[in-house]
Formats: C-alpha cells, sequence, structure tokens
C-alpha cells in the first residue's frame, strides 16, 4: 500500500531522515516508536508532503508521491492527522469534518455517503456529537485531538497516518484513544500511528519500527519488538 | 443640527467605501497574510472599465462584466506580484510587487482614459431626496446598500459553501488545510480575485459622486488600509465601524474646522490605534492553545 524507499528529508539545510526506508501493508495497523527527536514526526510529514523529501522515493498504490503538494497526495487517499491536532479553530466541529471530505465533496475522490460517514463519526466520537456546532477553537485539547482524527477519517483514507494521537490527553482518554485505534484496525483501516507510548502501540500494532536518529535501529511485528530485550530497555522501561 | 446631520450622511456614504476597501484587505490577509497595496487601483480600474462597458451595454449589464473583470485582475496581480514573493519566503517582495502593479495599472489607465478626470453617470438619478431637511443623494444610498450587500454576500459564501469554508480553513490554518486536499495556493489566488472585484464594485459605486479618473484610487486605497488598520485586520466587519468613524470624522474636521485638515484626524486615529492597540479596535487577539 504505501513504501518508502531510501527517504532523506530535514527542514532547510538541517537533515533528519537520512536514508528510511519501511513499508505499510493494506489493512495493517504499523507504529513507528523512538525518542524525541529521532524523526518520526518528520517521516509523517516528508510522507503526507508538508514537507518536500530531498530524495528517495514514496508509493502510494505503487505510484510515486515524492515531492508532490500535501493536497495532492491527499486527494489520492492518504490521510495525516498531525502533531498538535491543527483544528480549524473558527470553523464548528461539523464542518472540520466536513473539511475532512472535501476531496469527496469536489470529486477529486469518490464522493460515497458524506453524511452517513459524519453520523458514524459522532457515533465513534459521542463527545464530538454533543459540540457538533461548536466552534473547533473552543475544544478541550481531547476533544481536538478526537476531532483531528475523525477529521483525517473523513477522508475515507487508503492509509491514515497519526501522529501522536495521545499527546496532552488524560490517562483516561488516552486509553479510550487507543481502544478507537483498535476499533479501527478491526474495521481494517491502514495505519501509521507514531507514538511515544510505545508499550500501548506495540500492543495495538501489528508490526513496528523503531527509530532511533533519523534511522531505522528495529522493526519487526510488534509482538517480537515487545519482547525484544534492546527494544525493552529504550522505549518500554523495565515496568511494562 | 441640519448641518450636522448632512455631514454625518455624506460621511457615511464615504465611510462605507472606506469599508468594503478595507474588507478587501482582510481577505487576502486572512488567507496569505499579504495585502494588495494596489488595492486602490483595483477600485480606479473598476470604475473606468465600468464606464467604457455601460457606454456600450448600459448600467445593469455593465455590472457581471466589472465584478469579472475585478476577479481576473486581482488573479493577475496575485500570480505575478505575491506568489513569487511567498514562494520565495521574501518578507517584503510582495509589497514592493503590488505596489508595482497598482502604479502600472494607474499609468495604463492614464493611457487609455487620459488624464483628465471623467463624469460617471448615475444609474439612478442625480436629484438629491430631501429626507427630514437632510439631502440624500440617492447613489449614497446605492452605495450603503451595495457595500453592505457585497460584504454580506462573501460572509455568507464562506460560512455556508464548501469552498467558502476551505476558504476560512485556509486562513486557520494554511498547512492543515493542504492535509485536507484543499489547494491552498489556488484558494490565495481566489482571496485576491475576490478582493480585487470588491474594490471594483466599490470604484462603480463611489464614481458618480466623486470624480473618475485614473488617480481616484490612490488617497482612497490609502485611507481604506488606515480602516483596515484601525478596525483590525481580522476584525470581520469591524472595518464597516472602522471606515464609518473615518468618513464621518473626515466630514466634520472638513467643515468645522478646514477642509485642509481633513485627512488629518484619521491619520492621527491610525497612529494612536497603532500605538495603543495594534490588533485593531475590534481586532481578535489569537490565542492558540498548546
Amino acid at each position: 500500500m504505501l513504501r518508502v524507499e531510501n527517504l532523506v528529508a530535514g527542514y532547510g539545510k538541517v537533515q533528519v531522515l537520512h536514508g528510511l526506508s519501511m513499508q505499510v501493508a493494506e489493512g495493517q495497523l504499523v507504529t513507528l516508536i523512538g525518542s524525541n527527536g529521532a524523526g518520526k514526526t518528520t517521516t509523517l510529514r516528508a510522507l503526507s508532503g508538508m514537507i518536500r523529501p530531498e530524495s528517495g522515493r514514496i508509493t502510494l498504490h505503487g505510484a510515486d508521491i515524492a515531492g508532490l503538494p500535501s493536497h495532492a497526495i491527499t486527494r489520492r487517499g492518504l490521510a495525516h492527522s498531525p502533531e498538535g491536532r491543527r483544528v480549524f479553530s473558527t470553523l464548528s466541529v461539523a464542518d472540520n469534518l466536513v473539511m475532512g471530505a472535501f476531496p469527496r465533496l469536489t470529486g477529486s475522490r469518490p464522493r460515497g455517503d458524506v453524511a452517513a460517514d459524519l453520523d458514524r463519526m459522532f457515533a465513534l466520537f459521542p463527545r464530538l456529537a454533543e459540540r457538533r456546532a461548536q466552534l473547533a477553537g473552543t475544544l478541550s485539547g481531547g476533544e481536538q485531538q478526537m476531532l483531528a482524527m475523525a477529521r483525517a477519517l473523513m477522508l475515507n483514507p487508503d492509509v491514515l497516518l497519526l501522529d501522536e494521537p495521545s499527546m496532552g490527553l488524560s490517562p483516561r482518554l488516552v486509553s479510550e484513544v487507543f481502544a478507537t485505534i483498535a476499533r479501527l484496525r478491526e474495521s481494517r483501516v491502514t495505519m501509521l500511528l507514531v507514538e511515544q507510548f510505545a508499550a500501548a502501540a506495540l500492543d495495538v500494532a501489528d508490526f513496528g519500527y523503531v527509530m532511533e536518529n533519523g534511522r531505522l535501529s528495529a522493526s519487526g511485528p510488534a509482538a517480537a519488538l515487545r519482547d525484544d530485550p534492546a527494544v525493552r530497555a529504550a522505549y518500554l522501561g523495565t515496568a511494562h | 443640527m441640519q448641518i450636522l446631520a448632512q455631514l454625518l450622511v455624506s460621511g457615511v456614504a464615504v465611510g462605507m467605501i472606506y469599508g468594503v476597501i478595507a474588507f478587501g484587505y482582510q481577505l487576502t490577509f486572512a488567507t496569505s497574510k499579504t495585502l494588495n497595496f494596489g488595492q486602490g487601483e483595483a477600485l480606479m480600474l473598476g470604475a473606468l472599465v465600468g464606464l467604457t462597458v455601460a457606454s456600450f451595454v448600459g448600467y445593469w449589464v455593465m455590472l457581471p462584466i466589472v465584478l469579472a473583470f475585478g476577479l481576473l485582475q486581482g488573479a493577475v496581480v496575485e500570480r505575478l506580484g505575491v506568489r513569487p514573493a511567498i514562494k520565495s519566503k521574501s518578507e517584503s517582495g510582495w509589497i514592493m510587487a503590488t505596489i508595482a502593479l497598482g502604479i502600472i495599472f494607474k499609468n495604463l489607465a492614464e493611457n487609455i482614459w487620459g488624464r483628465d478626470d471623467l463624469k460617471f453617470p448615475s444609474p439612478i438619478g442625480e436629484r438629491s431626496i430631501e429626507v427630514m431637511g437632510v439631502r440624500v443623494l440617492p447613489m449614497e444610498i446605492a452605495i450603503v446598500a451595495g457595500a453592505l450587500a457585497m460584504m454580506l454576500a462573501v460572509e455568507l459564501f464562506n460560512r455556508r459553501s464548501v469552498f467558502g469554508k476551505a476558504v476560512v480553513a485556509t486562513a486557520n490554518d494554511r498547512d492543515a488545510a493542504g492535509l485536507m486536499g484543499i489547494n491552498t495556493g489556488q484558494v490565495i489566488t481566489f482571496s485576491f480575485a475576490l478582493s480585487s472585484m470588491v474594490a471594483a464594485l466599490a470604484g462603480v459605486l463611489v464614481a458618480p459622486v466623486t470624480l473618475t479618473g485614473a488617480t481616484m484610487g490612490s488617497a482612497l486605497g490609502l485611507k481604506a488600509f488606515a480602516v483596515a488598520i484601525i478596525g483590525g485586520l481580522n476584525s470581520g466587519l469591524g472595518v464597516v465601524v472602522g471606515g464609518l468613524i473615518l468618513g464621518i470624522t473626515e466630514n466634520l474636521t472638513g467643515y468645522y474646522l478646514s477642509t485642509g485638515y481633513k485627512d488629518v484626524p484619521g491619520l492621527v486615529l491610525l497612529l494612536l490605534v497603532l500605538s495603543f492597540k495594534p490588533s485593531g479596535l475590534f481586532g481578535k487577539k489569537t490565542i492558540k492553545k498548546v
């Protein structure tokens, strides 16, 4: 589904990713873990066109998308729920979700039933249903996080990139978010999940990649990584 | 009392023109944090093109043609002057570029329509109506109605249509809008087109009550810029209030002090706002949740 080969990217003269290769198979939940500054967010930003890769290939459905502007990549079916939520603060919750379906409403993606999907999101995130007419800027951090996820899902994406969906949430909300991610996996949504809570991420994922200083240091089935002593020591803590 | 009422009424008409041009400044500032400093020239071109087109097809058929011309002219300004500057992340390139394009448009107009001021006939008569002893030109009423209708139409478009919401989304967060599949470059071009369209309409509205010529836009564009700062570049309809304040104080100063000081109060107000409330009288301070 999504394949990355020798991806080199960064910001201006600062190179962050030094030749990254990975893939996300259809229907799989793949997680990318690693410490702060390892390049996880940069990877997602390069995949969705928020930054322009310097070299390397990124293929979606076999077509090279590296270097395309983000709106073109989204229209090919890749949705990105970015770091920091980035909801549209002066639009209502419902309108934020409508924006997630923009390519479907304007003919660059199969339309499907947008209204039904909107209802589906409100069923998945009842808190958003209660606040559907409220401006997104007035939501709490946790609600904004849910909105960002739901908004990305409104694309009916072929691949969904999730950047730290648990960031800044209370423990109860964190488990709620992970339960939602597990539900999405059940319904075979292809996902690439970047998480700081490595243990929780490996618990829900099929496959995992471990990043260190812009390079992969380990990879394997999530269960195997969870039991890998080196990974445990570095990212999962001994308490797991 | 009679005189005061008279001054207020004509102040409101001029003020609405300032307000609607300032509204145009807001449109491009919202999406791109840049302005078209040739906005006054967009207004002037709207008036002159309107004058010529109206002589062939009549006033009412001319209106949609001028609106379309405004859209096109604004898109050209964005493509030639603003996009290259945004692309190269130039801090001030767009300022010079839009001023330069404005001067070019002015010279072009001087060569096509001459240097003399022309008469733009009013479509709804030039005889003033007396309301309780105050003389009101029909065109002054049309200015207020036309300006309000235009701003309302843009607001409705932004709130109700999918494309309008995409404009608001781009204004909120350009990168995130891109992730929604919105071509934000096109949205910015569109906002410049819309902004010039608003100015072109303002030109057609104001032309019958002022002189029409290549230089008519410069002062209006500058004053509307002051209004945009006074009202706040992100204040929504706050610019209408800003425009009315300026239009009325100008008229009052012109009458009670001297026409020589007509432009002073507005500029003093501009300086005061800049030093005490830089986001404008009605501007929102942006709060970012972390």
